[in-house]
């Protein structure tokens, strides 16, 4: 009896101590051969009307993986990313998220390009309980879906591009301020409800209204618009752009010698590479757009994501497209659930996303329960031919100037 | 009504470059009875050839022509023997959108991998540069594309008014039956006549690249417009094209300005859908063929 007694601890305690042994390997921090990698679902437009956009947020993906396993993983696991191609196309988006969680039981998916597609994939996230951080997915159809386990990688919904723009009008003294705003924009989710609540905020602090159009998606020629517009003589133009419609607007103004004195356009004038070369740099002076990333910015891991992605990619500083680093911040997040709760768990992640802020590459960010940001966009003017982050103060880096130059 | 006559100053502008564009594809219909809906892709491969001549050997886009439309006029007729001749002649007109649309997206594909899908444009010297007469406002390059949209197309007009193989192109449009009896080579005309379409659509390209932003999708928004302006003109018929070109481009420019964007594109797909159904064979089309 005394014997078997013994067997009985000694066995118990050779198990013990091989289950000691595997548990300091799997959570002490230290890589292991063995341990199973964690596989990361993405689909991504490689194809089709979205390809460029989708591969600059493949690149940022890219970048965050080498990163993290250059640094050890994640809970000592290496990263493994199983991106798969959607053509661009919504439905094939759903079937791929489906897959990817079905057949494939990845540990994760990240959210793909655009908010068409993520719309649809996040519901398809949801129904599985998985959580949804994803990179470009800001507007309105995302969130008014309201739906628990989607968090936009960014500082603020799309429609809020132009909030630092008045933020910074009001603060500017009264008898410098535009007292007229003409509102030009794009027939488009992601446009005219910026322009459109622009106006709104601008109204309510006094800028009367004299100009208001939204024009179809085809528009190729925009002398009608303006010249109508310039009838007006708005002091300020706030326009709702999206990119070939942001240069055509220019291109009109600076034709017609429309001169307001101040000029914002929610997209297409914050690409440092394509806008200038679009209008002509000399003529970008003065001109504001938001943005949410920007290479210089003193946001968590920024000088690690930008050395990193030239490194790798090569180019400049200012040829990286933001959809990289909204990309990569999406790994930030998951790296920082990981390493605050020791799991990557879904549940856990989901969880914990809903409280604090979390810094990335985009800044602080945290989400109201529906995954819409609550922050801000940044500010940026086009300064003596750079695109500038100017507003607000604690992360610009030159002061905002105004009245706009003359076209010449 | 400053506003409205700058309107029109600014469409009629824009129209000349529209019958520039459309020329191409009357031409193509009346010779060929080939609805080319490749036309508005073979102006954007033109306004890319524009754009890599300009960007990276420095040739101004209206010397780049010179370069560019011999290319085009071949790459016409190789389209030509390639895809439309070996179509049947009795279901031409119905193959050849299908054909024509396989072209375009084709076409489409090759821009998108070796140029992405990035706008691009041709910014000369003179891009912004503008005149003022009279308080109106007239756009330098949009004049001298206008000026450049008459002289091609009366080099148009002349080729197939005043020389042999312009009047085998209109024998063959009249009636390709009695053409080929009286020893007109029918399929080397209509090859020669889609070199002609195409070589159209350089000048049409180098003009759209200094006038719009443009990227390989860019053909969409286009041939819906040519379609319209030829099935308003009246098919095949290239002086009906011309004159509606001029129609849509004041229109467009007029009630843009006047009403609102949206509008002027609706206003005027009501307009053309009430034509159709008063005079079918459009503004100055003829029921049957021969009208070019």
């Amino acid at each position: 009896m005394k014997k078997q007694a013994l067997i009985v601890a000694a066995l118990f305690a050779a198990t013990a101590s091989v289950v000691a042994v595997l548990a300091t390997s799997a959570g002490g921090g230290t890589r292991s051969a063995s341990a199973k990698p964690i596989t990361i679902g993405i689909s991504l437009s490689l194809s089709g009307d979205f390809s460029d956009p989708g591969k600059a947020a493949r690149r940022g993906y890219d970048l965050w993986q080498q990163v993290v396993n250059a640094h050890g993983g994640i809970l000592g696991r290496t990263v493994k990313l199983k991106i798969v191609d959607d053509a661009s196309s919504p439905n094939q988006a759903v079937s791929n998220y489906t897959t990817l969680i079905t057949r494939d039981h990845v540990d994760l998916v990240f959210g793909p390009f655009s908010t068409l597609l993520t719309a649809p994939s996040a519901r398809v996230a949801y129904r599985y309980g998985y959580a949804f951080v994803e990179p470009a997915g800001g507007g309105p159809a995302v969130f008014q879906q309201k739906l628990p386990n989607v968090f936009f990688a960014q500082p603020a919904p799309v429609i809020n591009c132009g909030d630092p723009f008045v933020h910074f009008l009001a603060s500017i003294p009264t008898s410098k301020r535009p007292t007229s705003g003409a509102y030009p924009a794009l027939d488009d989710p992601f446009a005219s409800p910026i322009a459109a609540r622009m106006q709104g905020q601008l109204s309510h602090k006094g800028v009367k209204s004299v100009f208001k159009t939204i024009y179809p998606p085809e528009t190729t020629d925009f002398s009608p618009i303006v010249a109508k517009m310039a009838s007006k003589h708005p002091q300020l133009v706030a326009a709702g752009t999206q990119s070939d419609d942001a240069y055509g607007l220019v291109r009109a103004m600076i034709q017609l010698k429309l001169n307001p004195k101040f000029v914002f356009l929610s997209n297409g004038a914050s690409s440092a590479l394509e806008f200038p070369d679009k209008v002509g740099r000399s003529q970008t002076d003065g001109i504001f757009s938001c943005g949410d990333w920007f290479p210089q910015a003193k946001n968590q891991g920024n000088n690690q994501f930008v050395a990193a992605y030239l490194k790798k990619y090569h180019g400049s500083a200012l040829a990286i497209d933001s959809g990289s680093a909204e990309a990569y911040a999406v790994g930030q997040i998951i790296q920082a659930v990981a390493k605050k709760t020791h799991s990557i768990n879904n549940k856990t992640v989901i969880k914990t996303l809903h409280k604090g802020k979390w810094p990335t590459v985009e800044g602080n960010l945290s989400w109201n329960k529906y995954g819409a940001p609550k922050g801000s966009d940044i500010l940026v003017e086009w300064i003596h031919g750079k695109l500038l982050p100017v507003w607000p103060k604690s992360l610009a880096l030159h002061k905002p100037t105004y009245p706009k130059p003359r076209w010449h | 009504m400053h506003l409205v006559v700058q309107a029109v100053i600014l469409g009629l502008l824009t129209g000349g470059v529209y019958a520039l564009m459309a020329s191409g594809l009357t031409l193509a219909f009346g010779v060929m009875r080939v609805i080319n809906v490749a036309q508005g892709a073979l102006i954007i491969l033109s306004a890319y050839l524009t754009y890599t001549l300009f960007v990276h050997a420095g040739l101004d886009p209206f010397v780049a022509l010179l370069v560019i439309t011999p290319g085009m006029f071949v790459l016409g007729m190789l389209l030509q023997f390639v895809f439309i001749r070996p179509l049947r002649s009795e279901d031409r007109e119905e193959l050849s959108l299908l054909v024509t649309w396989a072209i375009a997206l084709g076409i489409e594909g090759v821009l998108s991998v070796v140029f992405k899908t990035t706008y691009r444009s041709v910014n000369t010297g003179y891009t912004n540069a503008t005149w003022d007469v009279g308080g109106y406002t007239i756009t330098q390059v949009r004049f001298y594309g206008f000026l450049l949209s008459v002289a091609i197309l009366g080099l148009l007009f002349l080729a197939l008014t005043r020389t042999r193989i312009g009047r085998a192109i209109r024998a063959v449009v009249q009636n390709p039956v009695s053409a080929r009896l009286l020893g007109i080579e029918t399929e080397r005309v209509a090859a020669v006549g889609f070199g002609l379409s195409a070589a159209t659509a350089s000048a049409a390209g180098a003009v759209y690249a200094m006038v719009y932003p443009f990227n390989p999708n860019s053909h969409y928004d286009l041939i819906s417009l040519l379609l319209t302006i030829i099935v308003l003109g009246g098919l095949g018929s290239l002086g009906g094209a011309i004159l509606a070109a001029l129609f849509m481009g004041v229109a467009e420019a007029v009630l843009a300005a006047t009403i609102s964007p949206t509008w002027a594109k609706l206003t005027f797909f009501v307009a053309l859908l009430t034509l159709l159904l008063i005079r079918p064979q459009g503004l100055f089309g003829v029921k049957a063929r021969g009208a070019i």
